[in-house]
């Protein structure tokens, strides 16, 4: 675990030093919340809108901007750069575990999506949201959408050990929104379409939003926010696991 | 070049050179030894059945043409590849039950010197100490020693994206250094640098050896194989195709093809990959086997 922490100070200080990397994962949420709140808001206003609980509309779109901030996976592109570059076969031939190389890289995920999460709740909390669930609420977001960055960036870390490929790591990232969009993105679930409905029922990321978007809206029903931390935490048992043995037999 | 205490006297050896005649077993092991190392992948077999013995102390010369296999033996040694088959062992663990012992014992500084960009050269060090297990004060002493050794000591807290190409390798190359390894392992260390950065990193291999650090070299430069290895073998086509010390590979070939003059290294190994010097003379003729 060590190594592991030694190599996630590693791969922070490494985010630092690329704000480039770091910065659209921020703005684009950002721009992404603004531009479906201009589209929406009107028809769903939030004096008459059941489901808003008083709220406006972009309280009901953050958890959508919140799971795009946490789905970038820069981590797993850095790993790919370190593959081309030579200096993961340095860190493969020291004597640390070899999980530990992945690990490191995902512990340093958890942080940054941390950071970010904050930041994106705060500047929501400035233009009006308010986190119904009070602190306890603001602290399960944050946590919620910082697992749910590490189960992702898990994924791509996989493709990127299993194809060493910047390209094809950067195009298993766009499956995100596929995912993102059988959500029950713009309404909640039982307003969707039968067919849409299933799809949604089916794809574990409706559970995670639906349980962000329950901490916002609404006090903690634990109901709802429970289902979305039982999802990243298998999909990320999962995750771990792949990681860890696709590293152990990297040839 | 090291004086090799300690040369053990094998079949191998005993049909090399005068040198190595008579000195019997003494108490040093073999730094390096592979029987019958094969690997393969899908349609290809790269490494066909390689059996090598590098003593404690030596600096042993490993040289063949591009896709003949040199660095994937490395690789194979360096527990960074599976052995399809065959056994290897260095500093006497072996590498395919033991890797973690062989990883504590060697240093690596593969091709294209393996750095992280975004680090200082300062921080690179402390790292890779911390990953051989110092504490973090230990580790930021022998970073500044390592520093001081390869006269990084300016650049220290640079990046190394902007290090030159032989500022990086002299940081790879202490980077390899930094547990002080019994086996150094150098995969074409001064390929694409100029004239004097390469004479630097010879030095440093020389002084890394006069402290008793075993050196398996890759190169394609057979100056670089003549002026810094004790030993050395050709490898072509998976398998090696000589062995010896340059002196000795020097009068065999002298002798069987009974040249007036002594051959240079590069005769050797161009008879040793079944090539001539008329067939790789001029600029933009084909090379081929």
């Amino acid at each position: 675990m060590s190594a592991a922490w030694v190599l996630g100070k590693r791969a922070l200080r490494e985010g630092r030093r690329t704000p480039d990397a770091l910065l659209p994962t921020l703005f684009i949420p950002l721009f992404f919340l603004v531009v479906n709140v201009g589209q929406a808001a009107k028809i769903f206003p939030a004096a008459s809108t059941e489901f808003l609980h008083g709220q406006g509309y972009g309280a009901f779109q953050l958890p959508s901007s919140l799971l795009l901030a946490a789905s970038f996976g820069t981590a797993a592109l850095f790993l790919v750069e370190e593959i081309e570059g030579g200096y993961f076969d340095k860190l493969r031939a020291s004597p640390v575990p070899r999980s530990a190389i992945v690990l490191g890289r995902l512990i340093a995920e958890l942080v940054k999506a941390v950071a970010i999460t904050t930041v994106l709740v705060l500047l929501g909390l400035a233009f009006g949201i308010s986190i119904a669930s009070g602190p306890v609420g603001f602290v399960l977001l944050v946590a919620l959408t910082a697992l749910w960055a590490v189960v992702f960036v898990g994924f791509m870390q996989i493709i990127a050990l299993k194809t060493r490929s910047a390209a094809a790591t950067n195009s298993a990232g766009l499956v995100f929104f596929p995912l993102l969009f059988l959500t029950p993105n713009f309404v909640p679930r039982d307003l969707l379409t039968r067919p849409m409905e299933i799809a949604a029922t089916l794809n574990p990321v409706t559970y995670v939003m639906e349980a962000l978007r329950s901490l916002i809206l609404e006090d903690l029903e634990w109901g709802t926010i429970a289902p979305g931390f039982a999802v990243v935490l298998a999909l990320g048992a999962v995750m771990l696991a792949l990681n860890v043995r696709v590293i152990q037999r990297y040839d | 070049m090291s004086s090799q205490p300690g040369r053990r006297l094998d079949s191998r050896t005993t049909d090399e050179g005068d040198d190595v005649a008579g000195v019997v077993e003494l108490d040093r092991h073999a730094a390096v030894e592979a029987q019958g190392l094969v690997k393969h992948y899908p349609g290809v077999e790269a490494v066909r059945g390689v059996d090598l013995r590098v003593q404690a102390g030596e600096v042993f010369g490993f040289l063949g043409p591009n896709g003949a296999g040199k660095s994937t033996t490395v690789r194979m040694l360096t527990t960074l590849l599976s052995i399809t088959e065959g056994s290897a062992r260095v500093a006497g663990h072996d590498v395919a039950r033991d890797p973690d012992a062989v990883r504590r014992a060697i240093g690596v500084a593969l091709q294209e010197a393996g750095l992280d960009p975004r680090q200082t050269g300062r921080e690179l060090l402390e790292l890779q100490a911390r990953l051989f297990g110092m504490s973090a004060q230990t580790a930021a002493g022998r970073a500044r020693e390592l520093l001081a050794l390869v006269e990084l000591e300016d650049a220290a807290d640079r990046r190394i994206k902007g290090y030159s190409g032989g500022m990086k390798r002299r940081l790879d190359l202490a980077s390899a250094l930094v547990h002080e390894p019994e086996v150094l392992f150098l995969d074409e260390p001064t390929t694409g640098l100029d004239p004097a950065s390469r004479l630097t990193v010879w030095d440093e291999v020389r002084r890394v050896n006069d402290r008793g650090t075993t050196v398996f070299l890759t190169t394609q430069y057979l100056e670089e194989a003549d002026q810094l290895c004790d030993r050395l073998a050709i490898i072509a086509g998976g398998r090696i195709v000589r062995e010896g010390t340059p002196a000795r590979l020097k009068a065999e070939l002298r002798e069987r093809r009974g040249l007036a003059a002594e051959p240079t290294l590069d005769d050797v190994f161009l008879d040793a990959t079944g090539r001539t010097r008329d067939r790789v003379a001029g600029d933009v003729q084909e090379v081929s086997a």
